[in-house]
């Protein structure tokens, strides 16, 4: 059946037209990816328009060619002059720039492009083997787990706020009320419209998606004259050789730092909200602590390209096993494919591997392509990169925010998406300028409406709110939830107060009640495991603390 | 006496908001079938909404306080003082998007060919300057990028771009 399904993906993707269209969105991906300012998600949000005339296979495949791209190109500017394209690739610059300007760029492009690629391959291999294993766990859900599920993947807005939680969960919640607006799916009836036809239509998603994040980062790049007139990148006229032989070489000697770098970015990339930016950093500091030359990181060690580089690519592959597996985005770039699934109608949800087996087997193929396929642009045209690169930032602003018009109109051929996306950029804009973050709100916007439908479905199932917490995976996702909300508090003062001591443990015990509820065999052992690894820690509970306390108030 | 930061400011305007969100949300019609009204998850959400900017409008209160007599207007801003100052920080982007509202506005007149490249034309020439050389160039980048994005939705992807009275084929 796997089997089928692979080859049925392949035949699906594997025409010159759908490689061709792939290339290009890798192509986009890597010039974007390589450009400071220009985040991946915002090119996967600008390639959208163009995807919707496309089969939903072909439009997903062309996407996954621009997070895979934008992934990849980040490494370029960030070895050649310094400056990390994207924050996935901020610890790839700590070797991979000295390494450049100690005059061997050809071996440091070779190891960042080659590590990437390994990486996505690693990568590949586990979202095909783990994402319908994982799925199948979804076929026991019923109305009031689906709810619980996208219920917990809001509350991992908490955890996206970055700094600043309650503007983080405000932001959210802002989403949320944005997704009401207009007439809703169950009863037709007019929310929040006051009687006006603009209103009463909603507000489609993709308008408001490319208003909050392209056009209002776009407002931002030319709010300051002196750098809307500069180059993107100052990078001179590159004529680089890409060394690969012996790039290849070293790497497959690294093999250990390349394949626990690449579990890290998958592990990285399966939990909500921690993305490539995250998991490069973590990467890079596990391959210094086990190198036996960590005082050699950072002026130019080779192992300090393959972990970041290794692990950035590879957490575009957890991303998908959670949003394949669960239909719940892991992050800003997998709810933005989620919207674009939606538009194809196609609904994620944990069902989705075994209800369009032909799209999520694309997915895997095409995620499989694209590693090759950025692998050979980057060897190519790296000096093409390089020369648009050196485009000023208001010529680009300039079009983009003409293209990001017609983009948007071409979803419904109406005007009022238009008027929407200039909207939707002033309050991204607005929002910007206040330190709201705007993940939490395009999460907001995309699940809203779906958490809304399950609720609606459980509640005609049964009136009974208890059976939110007698089924037991809805019991799991509201605990998780819970665990979910504080996770942001936990990270700060991990390390620091006593109480983060007891959350890991206390979460696992929670976690067992549901786990035991489930039944069967693997479930309670699992459970069984849990509460030896909770007693464990409980167990060395006073030494942690009185390590702890004792580092709190140093004598 | 203690100054209110921006943070309080919006956590006051957020609350008026959810005040306006919550007596919109009781103006929703319930069409008496189904276990969830159309009112329910709206309201629900307002609510959770108002809790945070609560919470936030608190966390405000408090951080001014813990400032106390240090606490500016706006302590992130680096512009010059007033609405004068304000409106030159932020000059670009209001000009920028004035000039894409007059686009939308004015899109049934000109199309999205013609309109398309004056606004480019109009972007280029207000952020990078004006010369003689600069217009020319901004006029030959107006033209083929937004030509080149026309012929590729109308030709490539088969949509039927506003057209405008101007020149009705276009």
């Amino acid at each position: 059946m796997i089997v089928e399904n692979i080859l049925t993906a392949v035949v699906e993707l594997a025409t010159v037209k759908t490689l061709l269209l792939m290339s290009v969105g890798a192509m986009a991906g890597l010039l974007a990816g390589s450009i400071p300012g220009f985040t991946i998600a915002m090119a996967i949000v600008l390639t959208l328009p163009f995807t919707f005339g496309m089969e939903a296979a072909q439009g997903i495949a062309v996407m996954i060619g621009v997070y895979v791209g934008g992934l990849s190109g980040g490494l370029m500017s960030g070895i050649l002059i310094g400056i990390p394209g994207t924050p996935s690739s901020v610890a790839t610059t700590f070797d991979g720039f000295p390494m450049a300007r100690g005059g061997d760029p050809g071996y440091a492009l070779g190891l960042g492009v080659w590590s990437s690629f390994f990486g996505g391959i690693i990568a590949t291999v586990l979202l095909v083997l783990i994402a319908p294993q994982l799925a199948k766990v979804g076929l026991e859900f019923q109305p009031w787990d689906y709810f619980a599920l996208i219920f917990f993947a809001l509350t991992v807005t908490a955890s996206l706020a970055g700094d600043n939680m309650i503007k983080g969960l405000i932001s959210g919640a802002l989403g949320l009320i944005i997704a009401c607006v207009g007439e809703d799916d169950i009863n037709g009836v007019e929310r929040f419209a006051f009687g006006n036809d603009f209103l009463g239509e909603g507000f489609a998603f993709l308008p408001v998606l490319i208003g909050l994040f392209a056009f209002s980062q776009l407002m931002s790049d030319v709010r300051d004259t002196g750098k809307a007139r500069q180059s993107l990148t100052d990078m001179g006229d590159v004529r680089v050789r890409i060394e690969h032989k012996r790039a290849i070489r070293t790497i497959v000697s690294d093999w250990i730092n390349l394949v626990r770098s690449s579990l890290i970015g998958v592990f990285t990339g399966v939990l909500p909200a921690a993305g490539s930016a995250i998991s490069n950093i973590l990467a890079y500091d596990q391959a210094k602590k086990a190198s036996p030359t960590p005082e050699r990181f950072g002026t130019g060690h080779p192992g300090g390209i393959i972990a970041p580089e290794a692990a950035n690519n590879a957490t575009a592959g957890g991303a998908l096993i959670t949003m394949m597996a669960l239909g719940i985005p892991g992050d800003i770039v997998t709810a933005v494919m989620i919207g674009a699934l939606l538009i194809h109608d196609v609904v994620p949800s944990p069902a989705f591997i075994s209800e369009q087996p032909t799209i999520a087997y694309a997915i895997f193929i095409a995620f499989f392509f694209a590693n090759f396929l950025v692998l050979i642009l980057q060897t190519g045209a790296l000096r093409g990169f390089v020369l648009v690169t050196r485009v000023k930032m208001y010529v680009l602003a300039s079009i983009i925010l003409v293209y990001c018009g017609i983009g948007v109109f071409s979803l419904n051929n109406i005007t009022n998406d238009m008027w929407t996306l200039a909207i939707f950029g002033v309050v991204g804009y607005v929002m910007r300028t206040l330190k709201f973050p705007l993940a939490p709100m395009i999460l907001g916007v995309v699940l809203g409406p779906i958490a809304e439908r399950w609720l609606s479905r459980s509640l005609a199932l049964s009136t009974d709110v208890t059976e939110f917490v007698t089924h037991p995976w809805s019991l799991f996702f509201l605990i998780a939830s819970l665990f979910s909300i504080g996770f942001s508090w936990y990270q700060k003062d991990r390390g620091r107060k006593v109480w983060t001591l007891w959350y890991a443990p206390l979460l696992m015990l929670a976690l067992t009640v549901p786990l035991f509820m489930m039944g069967g065999t693997v479930r309670p052992v699992l459970a069984g495991i849990l509460i030896l690894w909770a007693g464990w820690m409980l167990v060395h509970l006073p030494k942690n603390t009185r390590a702890l306390t004792s580092r709190e108030t140093p004598s | 006496m203690t100054h209110a930061s921006r943070d309080t400011i919006v956590s006051i305007i957020l609350l008026l908001f959810c005040g306006f969100l919550i007596w919109a949300g009781y103006q929703i019609r319930d069409p008496q079938f189904g276990e969830l009204p159309p009112a329910a998850w709206p309201r629900g959400v307002t609510w959770v909404l108002t809790v945070f900017c609560l919470i936030f409008f608190v966390q405000s209160l408090m951080a001014d306080r813990a400032r106390g007599s240090d606490a500016v207007a706006d302590p992130a801003a680096d512009r010059g003082p007033g609405l004068g100052g304000w409106f030159r920080y932020y000059y670009n982007p209001i000009v920028c998007l004035a000039l894409y509202f007059a686009f939308l506005a004015t899109l049934p007149y000109f199309g999205t060919l013609i309109g398309g490249a004056l606004l480019v034309f109009a972007l280029l020439s207000f952020l990078g300057g004006v010369t003689p050389r600069l217009i020319a160039l901004h006029a030959v980048i107006a033209v083929v990028s937004v030509g080149v994005m026309w012929a590729l939705f109308t030709f490539g992807l088969r949509v039927l771009l506003p057209r405008g009275e101007l020149i009705p084929g276009i």
